[in-house]
Protein backbone atom coordinates (compact mmCIF):
# COMPACT_ATOMS: atom_id res chain seq x y z
CA UNK A 1 0.00 0.00 0.00
CA UNK A 2 1.17 3.14 -1.04
CA UNK A 3 0.45 6.05 0.92
CA UNK A 4 0.93 9.81 -0.67
CA UNK A 5 1.02 12.37 2.40
CA UNK A 6 2.37 15.57 2.45
CA UNK A 7 5.04 17.34 4.77
CA UNK A 8 2.74 19.75 5.64
CA UNK A 9 0.10 17.36 6.37
CA UNK A 10 1.79 15.36 8.00
CA UNK A 11 3.13 17.91 10.61
CA UNK A 12 0.02 19.66 10.86
CA UNK A 13 -1.54 15.71 12.10
CA UNK A 14 1.27 15.37 14.39
CA UNK A 15 0.72 18.44 16.61
CA UNK A 16 -2.68 16.98 16.82
CA UNK A 17 -2.16 13.55 17.94
CA UNK A 18 0.92 14.54 20.48
CA UNK A 19 -1.23 15.05 23.40
CA UNK A 20 -4.13 12.15 22.60
CA UNK A 21 -4.31 8.55 22.88
CA UNK A 22 -4.65 6.37 19.87
CA UNK A 23 -5.87 2.97 20.55
CA UNK A 24 -9.45 1.30 19.85
CA UNK A 25 -10.59 -1.89 20.00
CA UNK A 26 -12.64 -4.41 22.06
CA UNK A 27 -10.54 -5.85 24.69
CA UNK A 28 -11.12 -10.13 23.89
CA UNK A 29 -11.27 -12.25 21.39
CA UNK A 30 -15.00 -13.10 21.42
CA UNK A 31 -15.98 -10.36 19.00
CA UNK A 32 -13.27 -11.19 17.00
CA UNK A 33 -14.12 -14.87 16.44
CA UNK A 34 -17.77 -14.28 16.27
CA UNK A 35 -16.93 -12.10 13.10
CA UNK A 36 -14.90 -14.67 11.71
CA UNK A 37 -17.68 -16.90 12.23
CA UNK A 38 -20.07 -14.89 10.50
CA UNK A 39 -17.20 -14.11 7.69
CA UNK A 40 -17.35 -17.82 7.01
CA UNK A 41 -20.79 -18.09 7.23
CA UNK A 42 -21.18 -15.85 4.46
CA UNK A 43 -18.38 -17.34 2.56
CA UNK A 44 -20.38 -20.99 2.77
CA UNK A 45 -23.60 -19.16 1.56
CA UNK A 46 -21.96 -17.45 -1.05
CA UNK A 47 -21.02 -20.93 -2.25
CA UNK A 48 -24.47 -22.52 -2.07
CA UNK A 49 -26.04 -19.57 -3.83
CA UNK A 50 -23.67 -19.68 -6.39
CA UNK A 51 -24.08 -23.41 -7.01
CA UNK A 52 -28.30 -23.22 -6.54
CA UNK A 53 -27.72 -20.20 -9.57
CA UNK A 54 -25.48 -22.88 -11.78
CA UNK A 55 -28.17 -25.38 -11.62
CA UNK A 56 -31.03 -23.44 -12.22
CA UNK A 57 -28.78 -21.99 -15.37
CA UNK A 58 -28.81 -25.28 -16.41
CA UNK A 59 -32.16 -26.22 -15.85
CA UNK A 60 -33.17 -23.18 -18.34
CA UNK A 61 -30.92 -23.83 -20.42
CA UNK A 62 -31.63 -27.51 -20.76
CA UNK A 63 -36.00 -26.38 -21.07
CA UNK A 64 -34.75 -24.23 -24.11
CA UNK A 65 -32.66 -25.96 -26.12
CA UNK A 66 -35.43 -29.23 -25.28
CA UNK A 67 -37.96 -26.74 -26.41
CA UNK A 68 -35.99 -25.51 -29.49
CA UNK A 69 -35.12 -28.96 -30.61
CA UNK A 70 -38.85 -30.39 -30.52
CA UNK A 71 -39.82 -26.69 -32.40
CA UNK A 72 -41.81 -25.33 -30.07
CA UNK A 73 -42.51 -21.77 -29.12
CA UNK A 74 -43.05 -20.99 -25.55
CA UNK A 75 -46.90 -20.55 -25.22
CA UNK A 76 -46.95 -24.21 -27.10
CA UNK A 77 -44.76 -26.07 -24.25
CA UNK A 78 -46.78 -24.00 -21.47
CA UNK A 79 -49.87 -25.03 -23.15
CA UNK A 80 -48.77 -28.91 -23.76
CA UNK A 81 -47.35 -29.39 -20.09
CA UNK A 82 -50.07 -27.30 -18.71
CA UNK A 83 -48.13 -24.50 -17.16
CA UNK A 84 -47.81 -20.69 -16.82
CA UNK A 85 -46.26 -19.41 -19.58
CA UNK A 86 -44.80 -17.00 -17.33
CA UNK A 87 -43.36 -19.21 -15.29
CA UNK A 88 -41.63 -20.80 -18.47
CA UNK A 89 -40.52 -17.27 -19.13
CA UNK A 90 -38.98 -17.14 -15.62
CA UNK A 91 -36.92 -20.67 -15.96
CA UNK A 92 -35.13 -19.63 -19.60
CA UNK A 93 -34.23 -16.69 -18.22
CA UNK A 94 -34.40 -15.80 -14.65
CA UNK A 95 -31.28 -17.10 -12.88
CA UNK A 96 -32.70 -16.24 -9.41
CA UNK A 97 -36.02 -18.00 -10.16
CA UNK A 98 -37.37 -20.94 -8.29
CA UNK A 99 -40.43 -22.72 -10.06
CA UNK A 100 -43.00 -24.23 -8.32
CA UNK A 101 -42.50 -27.88 -7.87
CA UNK A 102 -45.73 -28.79 -9.60
CA UNK A 103 -44.24 -27.21 -12.73
CA UNK A 104 -40.60 -28.94 -12.42
CA UNK A 105 -43.00 -31.82 -12.43
CA UNK A 106 -44.69 -31.87 -15.56
CA UNK A 107 -42.24 -30.65 -17.55
CA UNK A 108 -40.20 -33.56 -16.17
CA UNK A 109 -42.96 -35.61 -17.43
CA UNK A 110 -42.12 -33.43 -20.65
CA UNK A 111 -38.87 -33.84 -21.10
CA UNK A 112 -38.71 -37.25 -19.99
CA UNK A 113 -36.45 -37.13 -17.36
CA UNK A 114 -36.51 -37.85 -13.20
CA UNK A 115 -38.43 -35.56 -11.34
CA UNK A 116 -36.00 -35.66 -8.90
CA UNK A 117 -32.55 -34.60 -10.90
CA UNK A 118 -35.09 -31.77 -12.27
CA UNK A 119 -36.25 -30.18 -8.55
CA UNK A 120 -32.46 -30.85 -8.05
CA UNK A 121 -31.64 -28.84 -11.18
CA UNK A 122 -34.44 -25.94 -10.46
CA UNK A 123 -33.40 -24.92 -7.13
CA UNK A 124 -35.82 -26.82 -5.33
CA UNK A 125 -34.34 -28.95 -3.42
CA UNK A 126 -30.20 -29.35 -2.47
CA UNK A 127 -27.87 -30.75 -5.22
CA UNK A 128 -26.51 -33.75 -3.25
CA UNK A 129 -24.69 -35.23 -6.28
CA UNK A 130 -21.96 -33.50 -6.71
CA UNK A 131 -21.54 -34.89 -10.04
CA UNK A 132 -25.08 -33.53 -11.24
CA UNK A 133 -23.34 -29.99 -9.69
CA UNK A 134 -20.75 -30.29 -12.12
CA UNK A 135 -22.28 -31.63 -15.22
CA UNK A 136 -24.99 -29.23 -14.64
CA UNK A 137 -22.21 -25.99 -14.95
CA UNK A 138 -20.26 -27.82 -17.52
CA UNK A 139 -23.77 -27.93 -19.79
CA UNK A 140 -24.54 -24.67 -19.09
CA UNK A 141 -21.36 -24.04 -20.45
CA UNK A 142 -21.38 -25.42 -23.40
CA UNK A 143 -25.00 -24.05 -24.00
CA UNK A 144 -25.50 -20.77 -25.28
CA UNK A 145 -29.18 -18.76 -25.91
CA UNK A 146 -29.47 -18.12 -29.44
CA UNK A 147 -32.80 -18.64 -31.96
CA UNK A 148 -31.09 -22.13 -34.01
CA UNK A 149 -29.92 -25.00 -31.79
CA UNK A 150 -26.22 -25.70 -33.06
CA UNK A 151 -24.63 -28.67 -33.74
CA UNK A 152 -22.91 -27.96 -30.20
CA UNK A 153 -25.44 -27.10 -28.31
CA UNK A 154 -27.46 -30.71 -29.73
CA UNK A 155 -24.81 -32.67 -28.75
CA UNK A 156 -24.63 -31.07 -25.46
CA UNK A 157 -28.15 -31.16 -24.96
CA UNK A 158 -27.97 -34.96 -25.63
CA UNK A 159 -24.99 -35.82 -23.38
CA UNK A 160 -26.89 -34.12 -20.63
CA UNK A 161 -30.06 -35.63 -21.05
CA UNK A 162 -28.31 -38.84 -21.36
CA UNK A 163 -26.36 -38.50 -18.33
CA UNK A 164 -29.24 -37.41 -16.20
CA UNK A 165 -31.33 -40.65 -17.51
CA UNK A 166 -28.73 -42.89 -16.34
CA UNK A 167 -28.47 -41.43 -12.73
CA UNK B 1 2.37 -12.05 2.15
CA UNK B 2 3.85 -9.14 3.42
CA UNK B 3 4.65 -5.74 1.97
CA UNK B 4 6.51 -3.16 3.22
CA UNK B 5 6.51 0.20 2.26
CA UNK B 6 8.09 4.21 2.93
CA UNK B 7 5.92 6.41 5.28
CA UNK B 8 7.22 8.96 7.86
CA UNK B 9 6.38 9.33 11.27
CA UNK B 10 7.60 12.39 13.96
CA UNK B 11 10.26 11.77 16.17
CA UNK B 12 9.26 14.00 18.71
CA UNK B 13 12.34 14.67 21.01
CA UNK B 14 13.94 16.18 17.22
CA UNK B 15 10.50 17.41 15.85
CA UNK B 16 11.22 15.82 12.68
CA UNK B 17 9.68 13.63 10.44
CA UNK B 18 11.37 10.64 10.50
CA UNK B 19 11.44 7.55 7.54
CA UNK B 20 9.45 4.72 8.73
CA UNK B 21 8.24 1.48 7.32
CA UNK B 22 4.90 0.16 6.93
CA UNK B 23 4.41 -3.32 7.36
CA UNK B 24 1.38 -4.47 4.92
CA UNK B 25 0.68 -8.26 6.30
CA UNK B 26 2.18 -8.02 9.77
CA UNK B 27 3.87 -11.81 10.27
CA UNK B 28 4.44 -13.75 13.63
CA UNK B 29 7.47 -12.70 13.46
CA UNK B 30 6.41 -9.25 13.44
CA UNK B 31 4.19 -9.44 16.21
CA UNK B 32 7.12 -11.37 18.56
CA UNK B 33 9.26 -8.50 18.25
CA UNK B 34 6.55 -6.03 19.35
CA UNK B 35 5.77 -7.96 22.42
CA UNK B 36 9.16 -8.62 23.16
CA UNK B 37 9.50 -4.95 23.42
CA UNK B 38 6.37 -3.56 24.26
CA UNK B 39 6.30 -6.00 27.52
CA UNK B 40 9.23 -5.20 29.35
CA UNK B 41 8.20 -1.53 28.60
CA UNK B 42 4.73 -1.85 30.07
CA UNK B 43 5.71 -4.18 33.05
CA UNK B 44 8.19 -1.56 33.79
CA UNK B 45 6.01 1.43 33.26
CA UNK B 46 3.03 0.05 35.21
CA UNK B 47 4.97 -0.66 37.85
CA UNK B 48 5.72 2.92 38.03
CA UNK B 49 1.91 3.81 37.64
CA UNK B 50 1.86 1.66 40.39
CA UNK B 51 4.46 2.81 42.85
CA UNK B 52 3.41 6.49 42.16
CA UNK B 53 -0.67 5.91 43.15
CA UNK B 54 -1.56 6.92 39.75
CA UNK B 55 -4.95 5.53 39.86
CA UNK B 56 -6.15 2.86 36.94
CA UNK B 57 -8.31 4.63 35.53
CA UNK B 58 -5.69 6.42 34.09
CA UNK B 59 -3.55 3.42 33.36
CA UNK B 60 -3.85 3.15 28.89
CA UNK B 61 -6.27 0.36 28.32
CA UNK B 62 -4.33 -1.72 25.70
CA UNK B 63 -1.86 -2.92 28.44
CA UNK B 64 -3.27 -6.66 28.24
CA UNK B 65 -3.89 -6.74 24.83
CA UNK B 66 -2.65 -10.23 23.66
CA UNK B 67 -1.30 -9.36 19.92
CA UNK B 68 0.03 -12.41 19.56
CA UNK B 69 -3.20 -14.73 19.96
CA UNK B 70 -5.02 -12.12 17.66
CA UNK B 71 -2.48 -12.47 14.80
CA UNK B 72 -3.41 -16.20 15.46
CA UNK B 73 -6.69 -15.91 15.16
CA UNK B 74 -6.56 -14.31 11.56
CA UNK B 75 -3.64 -15.68 10.22
CA UNK B 76 -4.86 -16.64 6.31
CA UNK B 77 -8.26 -15.31 6.76
CA UNK B 78 -8.47 -13.17 3.36
CA UNK B 79 -11.17 -10.75 4.94
CA UNK B 80 -8.23 -9.38 8.08
CA UNK B 81 -5.66 -7.07 7.44
CA UNK B 82 -2.84 -6.50 10.10
CA UNK B 83 -0.35 -3.71 9.76
CA UNK B 84 2.53 -2.40 11.53
CA UNK B 85 4.59 0.31 11.29
CA UNK B 86 8.25 -0.36 11.99
CA UNK B 87 11.46 2.59 12.85
CA UNK B 88 15.15 1.53 13.88
CA UNK B 89 13.85 -2.18 14.46
CA UNK B 90 11.10 -1.49 17.27
CA UNK B 91 7.12 -2.02 16.07
CA UNK B 92 5.74 1.79 17.09
CA UNK B 93 1.98 0.71 16.49
CA UNK B 94 -0.01 -2.40 15.02
CA UNK B 95 -3.99 -2.32 13.84
CA UNK B 96 -5.91 -5.04 12.88
CA UNK B 97 -8.78 -4.48 10.78
CA UNK B 98 -11.80 -6.61 8.57
CA UNK B 99 -12.95 -5.92 5.11
CA UNK B 100 -16.08 -7.82 5.14
CA UNK B 101 -19.45 -8.34 7.07
CA UNK B 102 -19.30 -4.81 8.40
CA UNK B 103 -21.69 -2.01 7.00
CA UNK B 104 -22.24 1.81 8.26
CA UNK B 105 -24.30 2.40 11.46
CA UNK B 106 -25.08 6.38 10.27
CA UNK B 107 -28.10 6.58 8.97
CA UNK B 108 -27.39 7.81 5.42
CA UNK B 109 -24.48 4.75 5.64
CA UNK B 110 -26.57 1.53 6.71
CA UNK B 111 -25.90 -0.84 4.68
CA UNK B 112 -22.93 0.40 3.16
CA UNK B 113 -19.91 -1.74 3.23
CA UNK B 114 -16.67 0.14 5.68
CA UNK B 115 -13.56 -1.29 7.04
CA UNK B 116 -13.90 -1.86 10.77
CA UNK B 117 -10.94 -1.34 12.73
CA UNK B 118 -10.43 -4.03 15.35
CA UNK B 119 -7.78 -3.07 17.00
CA UNK B 120 -5.20 -0.13 17.03
CA UNK B 121 -2.64 0.73 18.90
CA UNK B 122 0.84 2.78 19.57
CA UNK B 123 4.00 1.34 21.38
CA UNK B 124 3.60 1.98 25.08
CA UNK B 125 6.62 4.31 24.60
CA UNK B 126 4.75 6.93 22.06
CA UNK B 127 1.72 7.29 24.91
CA UNK B 128 1.62 10.31 26.79
CA UNK B 129 0.10 7.72 29.27
CA UNK B 130 2.85 5.66 29.69
CA UNK B 131 6.02 7.49 28.84
CA UNK B 132 7.35 10.79 30.34
CA UNK B 133 8.82 11.63 26.47
CA UNK B 134 6.37 10.06 24.49
CA UNK B 135 9.25 9.19 21.18
CA UNK B 136 6.90 9.31 18.31
CA UNK B 137 3.83 10.58 17.06
CA UNK B 138 1.51 10.23 14.15
CA UNK B 139 1.75 6.28 14.84
CA UNK B 140 -2.16 6.59 15.50
CA UNK B 141 -2.43 8.94 12.16
CA UNK B 142 -0.44 7.10 9.77
CA UNK B 143 -2.79 3.69 10.68
CA UNK B 144 -6.20 5.79 10.33
CA UNK B 145 -5.20 6.74 6.98
CA UNK B 146 -3.89 3.32 6.34
CA UNK B 147 -7.44 2.12 7.04
CA UNK B 148 -8.93 4.58 4.56
CA UNK B 149 -7.02 4.04 2.00
CA UNK B 150 -7.57 0.44 2.63
CA UNK B 151 -11.68 1.37 2.54
CA UNK B 152 -10.83 3.32 -0.85
CA UNK B 153 -8.80 0.37 -2.42
CA UNK B 154 -12.02 -1.87 -0.92
CA UNK B 155 -14.25 0.44 -2.98
CA UNK B 156 -15.64 1.08 0.04
CA UNK B 157 -15.72 5.00 -0.81
CA UNK B 158 -13.08 5.44 2.77
CA UNK B 159 -15.72 4.56 5.03
CA UNK B 160 -14.46 3.08 8.54
CA UNK B 161 -15.82 2.09 11.61
CA UNK B 162 -13.90 1.54 15.14
CA UNK B 163 -14.91 1.10 18.90
CA UNK B 164 -12.43 3.44 20.44
CA UNK B 165 -10.74 3.33 23.94
CA UNK B 166 -12.35 5.76 26.47
CA UNK B 167 -9.11 8.40 26.43
CA UNK B 168 -8.67 8.08 22.74
CA UNK B 169 -12.81 9.26 22.19
CA UNK B 170 -11.71 13.12 21.64
CA UNK B 171 -8.81 12.13 19.33
CA UNK B 172 -11.26 10.16 16.98
CA UNK B 173 -13.98 12.90 17.44
CA UNK B 174 -12.44 15.83 16.67
CA UNK B 175 -8.66 15.33 15.23
CA UNK B 176 -10.39 12.35 12.57
CA UNK B 177 -13.49 14.17 11.88
CA UNK B 178 -15.51 10.90 13.03
CA UNK B 179 -19.01 10.43 14.04
CA UNK B 180 -19.43 9.61 17.74
CA UNK B 181 -22.38 7.03 17.34
CA UNK B 182 -22.42 6.67 21.51
CA UNK B 183 -21.69 3.79 23.56
CA UNK B 184 -22.44 0.71 22.19
CA UNK B 185 -23.45 -2.25 24.69
CA UNK B 186 -22.25 -5.06 22.81
CA UNK B 187 -18.62 -3.65 22.81
CA UNK B 188 -18.33 -3.04 26.29
CA UNK B 189 -19.45 0.17 26.36
CA UNK B 190 -16.92 1.74 24.41
CA UNK B 191 -17.59 4.53 21.73
CA UNK B 192 -18.28 3.29 18.14
CA UNK B 193 -17.37 5.64 15.92
CA UNK B 194 -17.97 5.97 12.13
CA UNK B 195 -16.18 8.11 9.34
CA UNK B 196 -18.08 9.08 6.45
CA UNK B 197 -16.87 9.37 2.66
CA UNK B 198 -17.46 13.11 3.35
CA UNK B 199 -15.00 12.97 6.30
CA UNK B 200 -13.17 10.63 5.04
CA UNK B 201 -12.33 13.05 2.08
CA UNK B 202 -11.62 15.98 4.83
CA UNK B 203 -9.56 14.35 7.03
CA UNK B 204 -6.96 13.02 4.44
CA UNK B 205 -7.33 17.28 2.90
Amino acid sequence: MKLNLSKEWLTKRAEQEENAEVSAGVFNLQMLETDQAKHEHALAAQAAQAETENSRLAFGRLINLWRRKKKLRMDELAEKADIDMGELVAIEHDIHYTPEPRTVYQLAKMVGLSVESMLQLSGNSVVRDSMLGHEAVRFAARSESVEKLSKDEQRALEEFVKFLNEK
Amino acid sequence: MSERSLVHIKDRRTGMLVEATLIDGVTREDVELAEGQWDPYLQKELARLQSEGVPRNQWPQHAHWNWRDKQKAVEGVLAYRMFGIEHSSEIQGLMLCVTAGKTGRIESQKGKPLVYVHFLAAAPWNLGSMSREPRFSLVGTVLITVAIQLSLDEEFDGRIGLHSLRQADEWYEKACGMTNLGSDPSAHDLKYFEMTPEQASKFLK
